[in-house]
């Protein structure tokens, strides 16, 4: 029983480096919230390796994009009901020949706060938007007016990219928003296992849906009206070739949408069969068209561009004609190629638009094969064993006796295991730089080691545990304080968005408190022991 | 608990000894023992000098650098901008430079690239840098010339101005934290200030010579360096803790402190320096850069330890104290 109480440090490290081992290798207990296991948010069954770690992009393959968001801001807009935001809103899309929804006006949450009204686009400056809202009579500055957009359009625009990347079933794929230390915001989006192309595919364009009726006008133009956009859908089928050789989308509206666009589509003639003779090229010259009652189409555009236009068909047209189409509010769209089709299917199940397009030309992006990531996973496995391997003939050569020496090894690799496991337990997906984290912590951790053996063996007289525990003490101290200086060194990287070395800096940190609270008090310990026992034998 | 009041008898004390004088005297042939210094010989200022004369040049270097340059250190593309291609082709590296419209500033190949699996036979891997930031057009050109795109990675100018700005606060604040914690933990200025000074020349040193070496400043650098924050000042707080904490006269402590911090200070700079070499041989920039700036450091801090901050020291023991 004292056995056991008095080298309580070395029966905990015991005890973790076991429940890592766990975590590790057992297939599904990172998932299962044994006793040690904390929050662990792992929630993605990834595909079996040999454990349980998450490997990152640069250790699996993947992509990463982390991009700034386009937009202005004018802050601190005494704006307060619903009706001035629509003015506002209005007013400078008419100003500035925007699309709605390239205005947001938002009145204040909170007394505490004030308005903000964001444009997204590059093409208008800072001064033009307080110019044009000091124009509509609001109090606005130039100071007031900043680039990037709010807190609430952030939030959305991650919420909106995690929904389409989760469609678009790209397995591992983590979105945040991020700041800079110049205040600087942007997007991160990072992917395991695929394509920049493919990612940039799915952020490139807002995914702005629009379903339009086109009818003859009495001019002999044609009027184009807007009648549904992306919202008003309540379920999206998938993609499927039809038997003509295009591609639909069949979609259900929501109810309450469904008796406005009958509505529509009767008081425009879509209630018998209609013919369309849309012409991509020229949308522009009506002329070229059939000029007849029947000639009415319907047509979808996807971020301005038109990708599915044709006529109603005679089912169709009944359903609107004797009104029964809100019964089943469900039509089919259909496109010429699958990629159109798919990407109506991922705009519209999305939901929503990306309310800010994101800035490109202003961005960081990384993307690594996984043959590559491969190769990295291995060599850094072996520069990690190198480097312990050097760390450990150092130890040797300078203490000579294996039974300082060896303890003090198995401590240091007993550190990185802890290590591994906490970052299995909590699916920290590890990175390259991490790996340099991992040496780093074997570096300090080995130091500490050091500290401790020295000044326990080092100077003679009297072991008894009441000295030990004193020289233990005044090696704390040493060892408490230079992890104390490493952990403030390294703490602005975990804040500072340096991309990677967060990473490495969070590494370090919870490797330095490992070693600290854990690992290094079971090694003197384990000194301990040794010299008593050495006593306590003869 | 009844351990700490066992009175140890004579015989085991022997053996522990005997394990003690094991650990501390090892074999000759198989063992390193750090040297005993005669600090008695030297003045202060002559071991003052030789640590000073080299920060002194390294911030020489630093500002000729400036002045010739625009940057007292040469600044990667995580900082200026740019993009970088790995990529597996049988083409020579004249071919490869010669594939894209823009010129590639730079052109590595990989060392090992004949035994990893994504390289056949009679091909190589290359990085390949670009000032510009498209990617786009530059995988294009990449794959339309015949080239295996392994990665691509790209920092737009905007982004990478950022992450200096970032990069330099965040050295700043890790400085000024170890400083106010240094202070802290010893409250007399001396001392502290050594610890500090140690530190800063462990920057500065490395920083200088990055530039003969021509590594240039990228975020792994940077990850180095605060790295160093924390590492030089270990060997710094041991020696000072040694001397101003402990019994017995100023020449012992500083033996006993050397023993531990030399060991320590070996230790880590030859796991950085395996570090450095095999990712160097596996162009893992990132790991390499980081161990390359590491050994630098770490060599510096043995010099700036025992030289710059023990004579600060000598001089506090002995004569600023009794002023």
């Amino acid at each position: 029983m004292s056995g056991l109480r008095d080298n309580w440090r070395i029966v905990l490290l015991v005890v973790l480096a076991l429940a890592s081992v766990v975590t590790l290798f057992v297939p599904g207990a990172t998932v299962a919230t044994g006793n040690n296991a904390t929050a662990s948010n792992a929630t993605s069954a990834t595909e079996a390796g040999v454990t349980n770690l998450q490997y990152g992009i640069q250790l699996d393959g993947g992509s990463r994009i982390r991009a700034p968001i386009v937009g202005v801001t004018a802050e601190n807009v005494d704006l307060n009901s619903t009706s001035e935001v629509e003015s506002i809103e209005n007013g400078l899309v008419d100003r500035f020949g925007l699309d709605a929804i390239d205005v947001a006006a938002r009145p204040p949450t909170s007394p505490a706060e004030s308005g903000t009204v964001e444009v997204f686009t590059r093409n208008v400056t800072q001064a033009q938007l307080a110019t044009a809202l000091q124009e509509q009579g609001y109090d606005v500055s130039e100071s007031d007016v900043r680039n990037g957009v709010t807190e609430d359009t952030r939030a959305e625009m991650v919420r909106v990219i995690e929904r389409k990347l989760s469609l678009s079933a790209l397995s591992g794929a983590n979105v945040q928003s991020a700041q800079s230390a110049t205040g600087q915001n942007y997007i991160v989006i990072e992917a395991t296992g695929r394509d920049i192309d493919e990612l940039r595919s799915i952020v490139d364009e807002r995914g702005v849906v629009r379903v339009y009726t086109l009818t003859p006008a009495e001019s002999g133009n044609y009027s184009r009206d807007q009648v549904l956009t992306q919202q008003d859908f309540e379920t999206i089928g998938n993609v499927r070739q039809r038997e003509d050789g295009g591609y639909g989308v069949s979609v259900t509206l929501q109810d309450s949408q469904a008796q406005m666009f009958q509505d529509h589509m009767r008081q425009n003639g879509f209630d018998q069969q209609t013919f369309c003779n849309y012409d991509r090229e020229n949308p522009n010259q009506s002329s070229g068209r059939t000029q007849s009652d029947s000639a009415r189409c319907l047509i979808t555009t996807l971020n301005g561009d038109v990708v599915f236009a044709g006529g109603v068909n005679r089912g169709l047209a009944v359903q609107f004609a004797d009104e029964t189409f809100v019964n089943d509010p469900t039509f089919s769209m259909t496109t010429q190629t699958r990629q159109e089709a798919r990407d109506i299917e991922l705009s519209l199940k999305a939901g929503a638009p990306l309310p800010a397009p994101l800035d490109f030309e202003n961005a960081q992006t990384t993307s690594l094969e996984p043959a590559l990531a491969d190769q990295f996973k291995i060599n850094s496995l072996i520069t990690g064993i190198v480097a312990v391997l050097a760390v450990s003939i150092v130890v040797y050569l300078r203490y000579g006796d294996p039974r300082v020496a060896v303890p003090m090894i198995v401590t240091a690799l007993s550190e990185v295991l802890l290590l591994l496991g906490f970052v299995s337990l909590i699916q920290f997906p590890i990175n390259l730089s991490h790996i340099a984290g991992f040496i780093a912590v074997i570096g300090t951790g080995a130091d500490d080691l050091i500290i401790i053996a020295d000044e326990i063996l080092q100077r003679e007289g009297v072991a008894t545990g009441r000295v030990f525990q004193n020289r233990f003490r005044k090696a704390f101290w040493v060892i408490g304080a230079a992890a104390a200086t490493t952990i403030i060194a390294m703490s602005p990287l975990t804040v500072l968005g340096l991309g990677d070395l967060s990473g490495f800096a969070i590494i370090t940190i919870v490797g330095v408190l490992i070693g600290v609270l854990i690992t290094r008090p079971a090694y003197g310990d384990i000194l301990r022991k040794l010299v008593l026992d050495q006593g306590d034998s003869e | 608990m009844n351990d700490d009041d066992t009175p140890m008898s004579c015989l085991p004390h022997r053996k522990i000894r005997r394990l003690i004088r094991g650990a501390r005297t090892p074999k000759p042939m198989n063992a390193f023992e750090v040297p005993e210094v005669d600090y008695d010989q030297y003045t202060n200022r002559q071991l003052a000098a030789v640590p000073l004369a080299v920060l002194g040049l390294a911030i020489l270097i630093l500002v000729g650098w400036w002045a010739m340059t625009g940057a007292p250190v040469t600044p990667g593309i995580d900082f200026t901008g740019g993009s970088e291609l790995t990529v597996v082709t049988s083409m020579s590296q004249s071919e490869v430079g010669a594939s894209f419209d823009t010129e590639p500033i730079s052109i590595q190949q990989a060392a090992e690239s004949a035994e990893a699996e994504t390289v056949g036979p009679n091909e190589d891997q290359y990085v390949v840098r670009f000032q510009s930031a498209t990617t786009d057009s530059l995988r294009e050109q990449a794959q339309n010339a015949d080239m295996n795109l392994l990665s691509s990675a790209s920092t737009a100018p905007s982004f990478g101005g950022d992450n200096q700005t970032t990069a330099v606060i965040g050295v700043l604040v890790a400085f000024l934290g170890m400083s106010l914690l240094v202070f802290g933990l010893f409250r007399t200025f001396v001392p502290s200030i050594a610890v500090v000074v140690s530190a800063f020349s462990d920057i500065i040193i490395p920083l200088a010579a990055m530039n003969l070496l021509n590594i240039k400043l990228s975020l792994g650098t940077v990850a180095a360096l605060l790295m160093l924050i924390g590492y030089s000042v270990d060997s710094d707080i041991l020696l000072n803790n040694h001397i101003l904490r402990r019994s017995g006269s100023f020449y012992e402590s500083t033996y006993r402190a050397m023993q531990t911090g030399v060991t320590m200070t070996i230790t880590s700079l030859s796991a950085m320096a395996v570090m450095a070499v095999v990712a160097t041989f596996f162009n893992i920039e990132l790991m390499a850069s980081i161990g390359i700036v590491l050994v630098i450091g770490l060599a510096t801090d043995l010099m700036n330890t025992y030289m710059l901050n023990l004579s600060l020291l000598r001089w506090y023991q002995f004569e600023g104290v009794s002023r």
